[in-house]
């Protein structure tokens, strides 16, 4: 059976607690007694704090604890730029950033005191747009940014944290070649990760000053590690134990409730637990980033692509939080999957008035493919070449070079392009009113580390222990089972699964950079292959037999040829020195050689085990409303391998729903530095009736790296909807908003040549 | 305060309510159903969906004192006594209808009151019927198909139509 195990779909082994209502989530944890707490958010975009005075509201009622700037430890985070402290210190920068925290017997009495802390604001003129930001003589958001402490070749200036560039050949030379050149200019809305679990955390700090947190965080180990060195703690004696995680898309990386209840349990000796509303859950967001780009190109006659300029600005908020890692990521898609000899590729990262911008799955790229899809659109309809086939005649092939320089190998984009592409019946007469539209791009593989034991356990069970956190795309509760099964020749569905918890020591990078399956199963992989080799190693002993007549299945170890003669894993596992465990490991990946001349103050600059993905849409708009139904949508995914092809599809199709919400309906409205829509009543998920009928083409081109030559699978297709979805706009309508959301009335204006700003 | 009658799952409660007390946190709160989530208290998202006489309803939209007397059914109601799952649960199961788990209770309640009502919808009619249920995950598709096996699961096993949760009804010690 070992064969038909790996790459076979198989429902997920949390399916039955999910399904049932018995899967625990944080705030769903009971434990005795616990203190309710609050947070105190700052009701000005932009203010000095001038007074905090709490010992009024210390005095109130059931009040346990209060923390804020004047009590806890000033040590600034650290994002590569350390600009932030867990409370502000100076100046409040956000409406909705948190100046306090309090912890009371009730919430109400939490909320009461909260209301009793004696605050005096002066209100400053904020810094609401990328615009302003930029303008000479504008207010600065971090008026002492000069003092901060920041990595190496970071660049700083007024109201900007950070630059970056990529650049080869001479591209004002190829353009005066060109046959065509065209501009365009783009503007993106922040939006939410979307997830439907508010935050919620729970803390306790024990009588022998051990500090445990009950939490749903995308990377507990790291977490863990900040929270130690923050309250100068011994690693050791800080636990995070993690629940099933309701979505989290990125939104739970950076540590948020977590932080409060943990410095309000220092000070108790009752658990402390927050749990967030919706309102407030969106409040504290960490959206994806807004921005603007410019794009200018230039073909030969026959489509050919010679050169191309890109200029992004994105917008952080309050503090760098992401910013960082979006502005790289859009520079490195902005030319890409295709062969640009000439670019200029750069990103600004501005500080605003503003929420802290985070890393929402794939920051920066459904910015970046939005951006450079349309644009490349543009050209080719000013060339009078087909889309398709302008992108097919650039694509990427095997052995071509990155803009960066970096060698590219298992290219698959003209394959991946064609199967999104045919999927929609690309060619094929349309409807009035409708059209089709079709974007590409590369994205990474990463591996930052990951342990994992195997336990074969005297009743015969086997368990998978990794620190990779279950957040619902089944990496720990699909993927792992899958793989670890597949080793030890039994039914995925026996394979039990344990939630992230650092008191387990099986440390993982956590989720993000598509790494899940990539780093956590190959460990799993080889913490399985060691619980085999045990197994087979007592089976010698038992069945008195050589490895080479033992073979591994159903449960048990056989010897060949003799279906009576076998030992199972219950009396292998009493069979010597207590149960088996195998321990497994995947190691940290390098990252490919790239020509460093070529890059200024980049630090991602090159890709291991790249993949490539590419969505076609057909939408049909109606002229009246500027209302547009998307009809279908395809997203073909080079995952290299599938180890689990029902997980693969799923995020696809997931992906590109979110994809499709972002480009159609999704975008943070602030009135002045103000969010008018921390809830979802203006804020619009996509629902059931809005999604689409979607088809996921799983492409297998493996990877050199990669385990079986496995690629990332989670990131890339939320990153290429909003660019097919746009291009198909504008193949219906002959008009498109070179802005995100594309809402019917942005949509109508653009076809009405009414196109002045909202 | 207000005394109320509830009855969740087949068991009898007798509880006294602030009569602005929703049906969420009484069920949440009081009664320890921790499978009803709440994803944004405001009746826009689903995810707290419980049925009230076989209707699916936004618990943090529905007083308590509204349910007096009333026959609620959360998702810890809708498995057999046994423990054998709902046909819904299982279609949503076998399917992939569910990744991160949150929207799901509420999901699979509004599955089978739609289910419960039309016992053969067609996609349209499924979309149109979890319209109140929000998923950030899936992309709904696996859903929209958990739904059909699962229209097919109640027909096969002659319980189209059949309203979902116990018959029986005991008096909680309570």
């Amino acid at each position: 059976m070992t064969a038909h195990i790996i790459g076979t779909a198989r429902p997920r082994n949390d399916a039955r607690a999910k399904v049932t209502g018995s899967a625990l989530y944080t705030a769903d944890v009971a434990l005795a007694d616990p203190l309710a707490a609050v947070v105190l958010r700052s009701p000005h975009a932009f203010a000095r704090i001038k007074r905090i005075d709490i010992t009024g509201a210390e005095a109130m009622p059931g009040v346990h604890a209060i923390v804020y700037a004047g009590n806890v430890s000033a040590k600034p985070l650290d994002f590569g730029i350390k600009d932030q402290h867990l409370f502000p210190i100076d100046c409040a920068r956000y409406r909705g950033e948190a100046v306090a925290a309090i912890a009371a017997g009730t919430e109400a009495d939490a909320r009461a005191a909260a209301n009793a802390i004696d605050i005096e604001y002066e209100p400053l003129t904020p810094v609401t747009s990328i615009e302003q930001a930029l303008a000479p003589s504008a207010p600065l958001v971090h008026p002492d940014w000069r003092s901060y402490e920041h990595s190496g070749d970071r660049v700083l200036r007024d109201n900007v944290c950070g630059y970056n560039r990529i650049r080869r050949g001479d591209v004002d030379a190829a353009l005066n070649r060109a046959a065509r050149v065209v501009t365009s200019r783009f503007q993106f809305s922040a939006g939410l990760p979307g997830y439907l679990e508010p935050r919620a955390a729970i803390a306790h700090k024990g009588s022998d000053g051990t500090l445990t947190v009950w939490c749903g965080s995308q990377s507990p180990y790291s977490n863990r590690d900040e929270m130690a060195e923050f309250f100068d703690l011994d690693p050791a004696k800080v636990r995070f134990i993690n629940q099933f995680v309701g979505g989290a898309f990125g939104g739970k990386i950076l540590m948020a409730p977590e932080w409060y209840v943990a410095a309000l349990a220092m000070r108790c000796d009752r658990p402390v637990r927050m749990a967030w509303s919706r309102h407030e859950d969106n409040l504290h967001a960490f959206p994806r980033h807004g921005g603007t780009a410019t794009f200018t190109s230039g073909a030969a006659a026959d489509g050919t692509m010679l050169a191309m300029r890109a200029s992004f600005a994105f917008d952080t908020g309050a503090y760098i939080g992401y910013g960082s890692g979006a502005a790289l990521i859009a520079t490195m898609l902005a030319s890409a999957p295709y062969r640009v000899p000439n670019v200029d590729l750069e990103a600004t990262l501005v500080y605003t008035n503003k929420h802290v911008a985070g890393p929402v799955r794939a920051p920066g790229g459904p910015q970046s493919n939005f951006a450079k899809e349309l644009h490349l659109d543009e050209l080719a309809r000013a060339l009078g070449i087909e889309p398709l086939e302008f992108r097919l005649k650039n694509a990427w092939q095997d052995g071509d070079v990155s803009p960066a320089g970096q060698r590219l190998t298992s290219v698959s984009v003209s394959e991946v392009l064609r199967k999104a592409a045919d999927a929609v019946g690309w060619g094929k007469p349309l409807a009035a009113g409708r059209g089709r539209g079709i974007g590409a791009t590369w994205w990474f593989s990463s591996c930052g580390g990951s342990e994992a034991r195997v336990e074969v356990r005297a009743d015969g069970r086997v368990r998978v222990v990794s620190g990779n956190p279950e957040i619902g795309t089944g990496s720990a509760a699909q993927a792992l089972p899958i793989i670890v099964a597949d080793a030890l020749g039994i039914d995925p569905s026996t394979v039990e699964i344990a939630l992230a918890d650092t008191g387990d020591r099986a440390a993982d990078g956590g989720v993000h950079g598509s790494t899940s399956t990539f780093s956590a199963g190959q460990a799993a992989g080889a913490a399985a292959s060691d619980a085999r080799a045990q197994l087979l190693d007592r089976a010698e002993s038992m069945l008195e037999a050589r490895r080479d007549d033992l073979e591994v299945r159903d449960g048990a170890v056989f010897v060949i040829g003799d279906p009576e003669s076998k030992a199972t894993f219950a009396q292998l596992a009493a069979h010597g020195d207590g149960p088996v465990v195998g321990l497994g490991t995947a190691q940290e990946m390098s990252d490919p050689e790239f020509d460093t001349t070529l890059v200024q103050t980049h630090g991602f600059a090159a890709w291991p085990a790249a993949s490539f993905t590419a969505s076609a849409a057909e939408v049909e708009v109606d002229p009246e409303t500027g209302r547009v139904d998307v009809v279908q949508l395809a997203t073909a995914q080079d995952v290299g391998f599938a180890f689990n092809p029902a997980g693969v599809r799923g995020q696809i199709e997931g992906g590109a729903v979110q994809g499709l919400g972002w480009a159609l309906t999704e975008g943070l409205h602030y009135h002045g530095a103000s969010l008018r829509d921390p809830d979802f009543k203006h804020y619009l998920l996509p629902t059931a009736v809005d999604a689409p009928r979607i088809t996921a083409v799983i492409v297998e081109c493996p990877s050199v790296e990669g385990p079986r030559g496995m690629k990332g699978v989670g990131e890339p297709p939320v990153t290429t909807p909003a660019a097919a979805i746009g291009n198909a706009i504008r193949d219906a309508c002959g008009a498109v908003p070179y802005e995100t959301p594309m809402t019917p009335e942005r949509v109508w204006r653009a076809l009405n040549d009414d196109i002045r700003p909202l | 305060m207000q005394p109320v009658r509830l009855c969740v799952n087949g068991v009898e409660f007798d509880l006294v309510v602030h009569p602005l007390e929703t049906l969420l946190r009484t069920l949440r709160d009081t009664l320890g159903f921790s499978g009803t989530k709440e994803g944004c208290g405001t009746g826009y998202c689903g995810a707290c969906t419980v049925l009230v006489d076989g209707d699916a309803v936004n618990a943090c939209l529905f007083l308590t004192v509204d349910a007096d007397r009333k026959e609620l059914v959360t998702i810890e109601g809708l498995a057999g006594a046994d423990g054998q799952l709902h046909p819904v649960q299982a279609a949503f199961v076998e399917n992939g209808g569910l990744q991160c788990g949150y929207c799901t209770p509420g999901m699979i309640l509004s599955a089978a009151s739609l289910l419960a009502a039309t016992p053969d919808p067609s996609d349209d009619a499924i979309r149109a019927g979890l319209s109140g249920n929000l998923c950030r995950c899936t992309g709904y598709q696996s859903i929209v198909a958990s739904v059909h096996d699962a229209a097919q699961r109640l027909r096969d096993s002659g319980r189209a139509g059949e309203r979902p949760g116990p018959r029986a009804r005991i008096r909680s010690r309570a």
